[in-house]
């Protein structure tokens, strides 16, 4: 027991915090030391990434004398402001050398209400940030971040055009894309024999003979996207038909899941509690480390599913405007690209990049889904203003504790 | 026990310390400030924000609107998170109190070097995140252990106590009880035990010496521990998220959806404002309920 608790702790600390997790992401605990750590990014990276807090405002104050020199000039100094371990140190380190820039600060959110909040607080003194491009229309909105110059990207080129204009950012004025992934499904395949290649083979599965073994993701845009995708309806559709039909399948499903949890849904799937899980593929590279849990595999429902986007974004008030557009044209270069997806272990959506990513990880549906699943994939827009959806999430919720 | 009504003689020493009227001040100013900052301009945020609307990408948007009250009180699906959490905190307040009681009175009853242990052992668990000593009692439930052993007691291999809502009243028990066995053992220390002793000379049962001795003095730390479980219980999230598996739906774990899901701050303000008049009808209810027919009692709240 005692070592059991010791494995659940060792992981708590080690797991990069859950992308979407509210409970982690929160901090709502306060005195958790293990959350607390690794939402300061306790994993490696962050030790030797410069990510001392608190400096920011000061360095703020003298970003802006820095900006007062002659444009185009780097600034010596570059604030950024990113989720834990999702930048490569040794790409941060060859940026600082090769445009001599002293000082580099990476501070961390947990999630993007938390850089949201930040920005809504007034002047941040970040010159950059990766919101997920849910949240850029409303950075638009609120005036926080500045439409970008491309001229002085011109790396944008490798960027595949499924990442552009896309509805969060139509004109493709204000974001740089960054990383992607998926929402799909996690089995442990050790036990599910079966394919579960679709929504409605993984549906069949639910209802029938893993009952009772399925988690669900505690995530309302994500849920939505199995019903309507069996439909063959667009996972972001509000048409009032399309979702009661919607509701009827999760009402189905409610009686067969164990659980809705964003936190620990790999420690259910690590026990066999759940072989089956709608979720996200962060926990998966740390599960397959174990050779107890290495059987876990992932699948990109062919019948589609949601993607979602991390982007680049320049920040209104960006003291060092020179030494943001540096960074940015510099990490879309395919090599130090490259470098980042094996860094952090997300899809880039640079095309040249692939050429220098390791094979393995380019054939791994967890980081590129495969061409057939590609193509149908389904960039979220922001649906969570439908009462409709809402009114069908509260009772999807209260079916499956009753 | 101090009377409601002040002697003359009282009242002039209270005004002749005239002088040191700004000394009080300035002491009760920090808890004055804390609770003008921290609990009413929240609450008057809150009530205003309930009458809003969502901005167009989440938050709230100034307006003056009785809507989401209306949606939250006539759709089902909407209360029944408020009728889960009434449940759950009501049996979690008597679980405490059925385990709080025993305990308390225990510790109370014992030498005065042995109440100092055993109030340090029941500190002790405080010196470790909620969340940790939460998370250890998913491997205490789970199937390798009680849950396990249950389930081979009673041959059913699919038996399990995590996910549903024993495990969360398991869970609001065991996080909650110090707030009930303070209150308790407070009280009850100062009881006098000689009129136990009496009780029993005069030919009272142990039933009836509990009934008419010890659960009269005990009552006013059995209201206080009472409410002080009460009312965390209603508002509880971290414990059904993690030992209900988001399986038992509570209020928290609707407030949290209508924050951070869907980014409704009013809908979500309105839930909060709800949830304030329940916990001060159900209280104002328990307390009257408790208290009817002992008219002056002197009974401390909190």
């Amino acid at each position: 027991m005692a070592d059991n608790l010791d494995d659940i702790l060792r992981r708590a600390a080690d797991t990069k915090v859950p992308r979407r997790s509210f409970l982690a992401a929160a901090g709502l605990l306060g005195g958790s030391a293990a959350l607390a750590a690794c939402s300061t990014g306790s994993t490696g990276g962050a030790t030797t990434a410069p990510a001392a807090s608190g400096a920011a405002s000061a360095g703020a104050s003298a970003g802006t004398d820095a900006s007062a020199s002659p444009a185009g000039d780097v600034e010596k100094q570059l604030f950024m402001y990113n989720w834990s371990d999702y930048t490569s140190p040794k790409n941060i380190d060859a940026f600082k050398a090769k445009f001599g820039v002293e000082k580099f600060q990476y501070d961390t959110y947990a999630n993007n209400e938390e850089l949201l909040a930040k920005l809504q607080a007034g002047a941040s003194g970040y010159d950059i940030a990766a919101p997920t491009a849910e949240y850029v229309p409303s950075m638009v909105e609120g005036g926080y971040i500045q439409k970008l110059d491309w001229s002085r990207i011109p790396n944008q080129k490798y960027i595949n055009a499924a990442f552009k204009g896309l509805a969060w950012d139509p004109n493709d004025e204000y974001q740089l894309p960054k990383d992607f992934g998926t929402t799909g499904i996690l089995y442990r395949s050790k036990v599910v024999k079966e394919p579960v290649t679709t929504w409605q083979e993984f549906y069949d599965l639910i209802v029938g003979k893993y009952s009772g073994k399925t988690v669900f993701v505690d995530s309302m845009g994500d849920i939505f996207v199995m019903p309507l995708k069996m439909l063959g309806k667009s996972i972001n559709s509000v048409e009032p038909a399309d979702l009661d039909a919607a509701r009827d399948i999760l009402l189905k499903l409610a009686p067969h899941i164990l659980a809705l949890d964003s936190d620990t849904y790999q420690d259910k799937l690590a026990s066999e509690e759940a072989v089956l899980c709608l979720g996200w593929t962060g926990p998966i590279v740390e599960l397959r480390e174990n050779p107890d849990t290495a059987d876990i595999a992932y699948s990109v429902p062919t019948d589609g599913t949601l993607f979602w986007l991390d982007t680049w974004v320049m920040l209104n008030d960006a003291p060092n405007p020179n030494a943001a557009y540096a960074f940015l044209n510099f990490i879309h270069e395919p090599e130090v690209q490259a470098e980042e997806t094996n860094f952090n272990g997300y899809g880039t959506p640079n095309d040249e990049a692939k050429k220098f990513i390791d094979p393995e990880i380019l054939n791994d549906p967890v980081f590129f889904p495969p061409e057939d699943a590609m193509a149908n994939l389904e960039g979220a827009v922001d649906t969570s203003s439908n009462e409709q959806r809402i009114d069908i999430w509260q009772e999807f919720k209260s079916a499956i504790g009753g | 026990m101090a009377t409601a009504v002040q002697t003359p003689e009282e009242a002039k020493g209270i005004r002749g310390r005239g002088s040191s009227a700004l000394l009080t001040t300035a002491l009760i100013f920090p808890a004055g400030l804390w609770y003008v900052l921290l609990l009413v301009a929240p609450l008057i945020i809150v009530t205003i924000f309930s009458f809003g609307n969502r901005a167009k990408n989440g938050g709230y948007e100034a307006a003056f609107t009785f809507d989401n009250y209306v949606r939250l009180l006539t759709q089902t699906q909407r209360m029944e998170p408020f009728f889960t959490s009434l449940w759950m905190a009501v049996a979690g307040t008597i679980g405490c109190l059925l385990v709080g009681l025993p305990l308390a009175y225990f510790i109370a009853t014992r030498t005065t070097r042995h109440k100092g242990l055993f109030i340090l052992l029941l500190v002790i668990p405080f010196w470790t995140s909620f969340l940790i000593r939460t998370y250890a009692w998913l491997i205490v439930l789970g199937r390798e252990n009680v849950g396990g052993f249950i389930g081979s007691l009673i041959g059913d291999a699919d038996f399990r106590i995590l996910g549903t809502p024993a495990a969360v009243l398991v869970g609001l028990v065991y996080g909650y009880l110090p707030l009930m066995v303070f209150p308790l053992y407070v009280t009850l220390e100062r009881m006098d035990r000689t009129l136990v002793e009496a009780s029993k000379d005069l030919g009272a049962g142990r039933w009836a010496t509990f009934r008419q001795i010890t659960l009269p003095i005990a009552l006013p730390g059995l209201i206080t521990g009472s409410i002080l479980v009460f009312i965390p219980m209603m508002g509880e999230y971290v414990i059904p998220q993690i030992l209900g598996y988001g399986r038992t739906f509570l209020v928290g774990n609707a407030l949290v959806d209508a924050f951070v899901q869907t980014r409704n701050w009013p809908f979500g303000s309105a839930m909060a404002v709800l949830l304030i008049l329940v916990m001060l009808i159900t209280i104002t209810f328990y307390v009257w309920f408790v208290n009817r027919g002992r008219h002056g009692r002197e009974v401390s709240v909190l």
